[in-house]
């Protein structure tokens, strides 16, 4: 028999020019679920006015990003189990630093714009990918093999970083970890893109975006990386050809 | 729409909720800073009385016994060292050492800094 | 991959906080930590009193010695470009515009120069008078 607990989910409820509010919806769940299973119930059998996003339901398209109980999560991932208990409230809220659209769902186009801006790869060959668990049997001649980048482009990381919260204008976690993926001695143009005021130097070190990241970016690390990268190119420049 | 970034959401760099351990050091860190940057201009302003003589200096000395003032000069110290201990464990990270472990090496350094700071609280009140 | 003409450019290279200040940022750092350990050593520890420089005739006494008016200008210097250039940093993040953010930053230099210009008289004051 399955486990059943009873939650009320609590949803933050925001349309047109409305003042954020919360709606609670209570529930029979199965722990095991997920949080968007228990989101995906409001809109299904109680409130069909309810606005989320959604697609893959395996952590793939990076839509699903809310703040459960205040934290960034990949909700198609993220066990009710692991962020309530049985009888208590679960509360769902849409990403911080982004325009809320409607109630959950909030406009991601500027942070899409800047991951096109420092030419992030959706796919890259299989030999410049670093990989959590590398198979030890990989063929050697294998740049012919691609791989989907890690970052899902799902934003928690700019939801979570603190510096995001004010500035509009920085690069922010995900896109200064993109940067540092192509690499500049692959793109030479990305050191103008990172190495200014909203760059690369805005990052405070709070590595809020490694700890919400659902994927294997841990951007935190790649932005110190990116750091070595751009002083490596300078100095390349001062002493190298100039 | 009242969700997007804005200056006027710098209270947000100093909330607590919904971060984790390396966003709290980055709200101790701005805090000391901030503090310390305060103490600075405040401390160069009052060192003046040095140039004054000793009548004045005694003065601004006989001051520092206050029970208030001293716990002030506690604090600043307090802070010197967070913020300091922490600066290091930024500096380490930046150049790629220790990122993967930042948790650990902000535990372990506030562990450090609490020591020092407890040696310099006794020093002051009982030395 | 063409990108809409209708989004401003997020972010193009412009001067300011680049690596340079950064790299100020980081550099005074390390020394930061060597003064003031020893600021705080000498505050509360040497002295007539061995509780630290509490009287008037104990810091003249150890301003006598010509190193310590040196190590206090290169405190002076460090800690006052490292906390602008962070008070600067803090600003940024404020998202000001391009002017609000020229008008800081000059009277941040003249905040810094004119704070060390004064701690240098103070210091070189503090060594010439004798005990
Ligand atoms: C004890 C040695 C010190 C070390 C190792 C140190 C290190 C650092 C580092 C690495 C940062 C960069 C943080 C970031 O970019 O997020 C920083 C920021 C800063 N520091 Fe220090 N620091 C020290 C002492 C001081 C002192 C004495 C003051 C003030 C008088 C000060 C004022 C600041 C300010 C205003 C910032 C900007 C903070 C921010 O961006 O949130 N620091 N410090
Ligand atoms: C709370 C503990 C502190 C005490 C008791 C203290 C005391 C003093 C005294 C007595 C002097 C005169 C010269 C000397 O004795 O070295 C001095 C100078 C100085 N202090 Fe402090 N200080 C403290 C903390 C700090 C902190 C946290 C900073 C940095 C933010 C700082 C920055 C300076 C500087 C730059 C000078 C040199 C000024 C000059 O020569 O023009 N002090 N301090
Ligand atoms: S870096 Fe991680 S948290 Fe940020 S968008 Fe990519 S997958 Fe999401
Ligand atoms: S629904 Fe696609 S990642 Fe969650």
């Amino acid at each position: 028999m399955t486990e059943k607990w009873n939650i009320t989910l609590r949803v933050s409820r925001q349309k047109d020019t409305e003042n954020q509010h919360f709606d609670d919806f209570k529930m029979e769940v199965n722990p095991d679920e997920y949080v968007l299973d228990a989101v995906e119930r409001v809109w299904a059998f109680m409130d069909r006015t309810l606005c989320y996003r959604h697609a893959c339901h395996h952590s793939t398209c990076g839509a699903c990003g809310m703040r459960v109980n205040g934290v960034e999560k990949l909700t198609c991932i993220t066990p009710i189990r692991a962020v309530t208990s049985n009888g208590a409230t679960l509360k769902v809220e849409p990403l911080r630093n982004f325009p809320v659209v409607s109630d959950l769902a909030v406009d991601m186009g500027a942070f899409y714009r800047k991951m096109e801006v420092v030419s992030a790869r959706a796919v890259l060959p299989i030999t410049e990918a670093e990989i959590e668990n590398p198979a030890t049997n990989w063929p050697q001649n294998d740049a012919q093999f691609l791989r989907l980048s890690d970052c899902l482009e799902c934003g928690l990381c700019i939801s979570a970083c603190p510096v995001a919260a004010t500035s509009p204008e920085y690069l922010g976690p995900a896109p200064l970890a993109a940067a540092q993926d192509v690499g500049i001695h692959r793109n030479p143009e990305l050191l103008g893109i990172v190495d200014c005021e909203d760059g690369v130097w805005r990052c405070h070190s709070a590595f809020e975006c490694t700890a919400v990241c659902p994927s294997f970016v841990d951007p935190a690390r790649r932005i110190m990386a990116l750091r070595t990268q751009v002083i490596g190119a300078k100095l390349g420049k001062l002493f190298g050809k100039a | 729409m009242n969700n997007q970034p804005s200056a006027n959401k710098f209270w947000a760099w100093f909330n607590p909720m919904g971060r984790q351990v390396g966003g709290w050091a980055f709200i101790l860190n701005r805090i000391t800073a901030l503090g310390l940057t305060f103490y600075l201009f405040l401390h160069l302003i009052v060192l003046n009385q040095l140039a004054q003589g000793p009548a004045a200096y005694g003065g601004f000395i006989a001051l520092t016994e206050n029970p208030i003032v001293k716990l002030g000069e506690l604090l600043v110290v307090a802070a010197a060292i967070m913020h300091g201990l922490n600066g290091i464990r930024i500096i380490f990270t930046s150049f790629g050492i220790g990122v993967t472990r930042q948790k650990e090496l902000f535990y372990g350094f506030m562990v450090v800094a609490l020591v020092a700071i407890l040696f310099f609280a006794a020093r002051m009140y009982m030395g | 991959m063409t990108t809409p003409t209708t989004f401003k450019p997020v972010s193009a290279p412009r001067p300011g906080e680049n690596s340079t200040l950064w790299l100020i940022k980081i550099a005074t750092g390390p020394v930061l930590v060597l003064v003031l350990i020893l600021h705080f050593t000498v505050n509360h520890y040497l002295g007539s009193m061995s509780s630290g420089l509490m009287t008037y005739d104990d810091v003249i006494q150890y301003f006598q010695n010509p190193i310590i008016p040196a190590i206090e200008i290169l405190f002076l210097i460090t800690v006052v470009s490292h906390c602008l250039i962070g008070l600067r940093g803090i600003i940024l993040d404020l998202n000001p515009s391009r002017s609000v953010l020229n008008i800081t930053t000059w009277a941040l230099v003249i905040l810094g120069v004119s704070s060390v210009v004064y701690g240098i008289w103070l210091a070189l004051t503090i060594a010439s008078k004798s005990v």
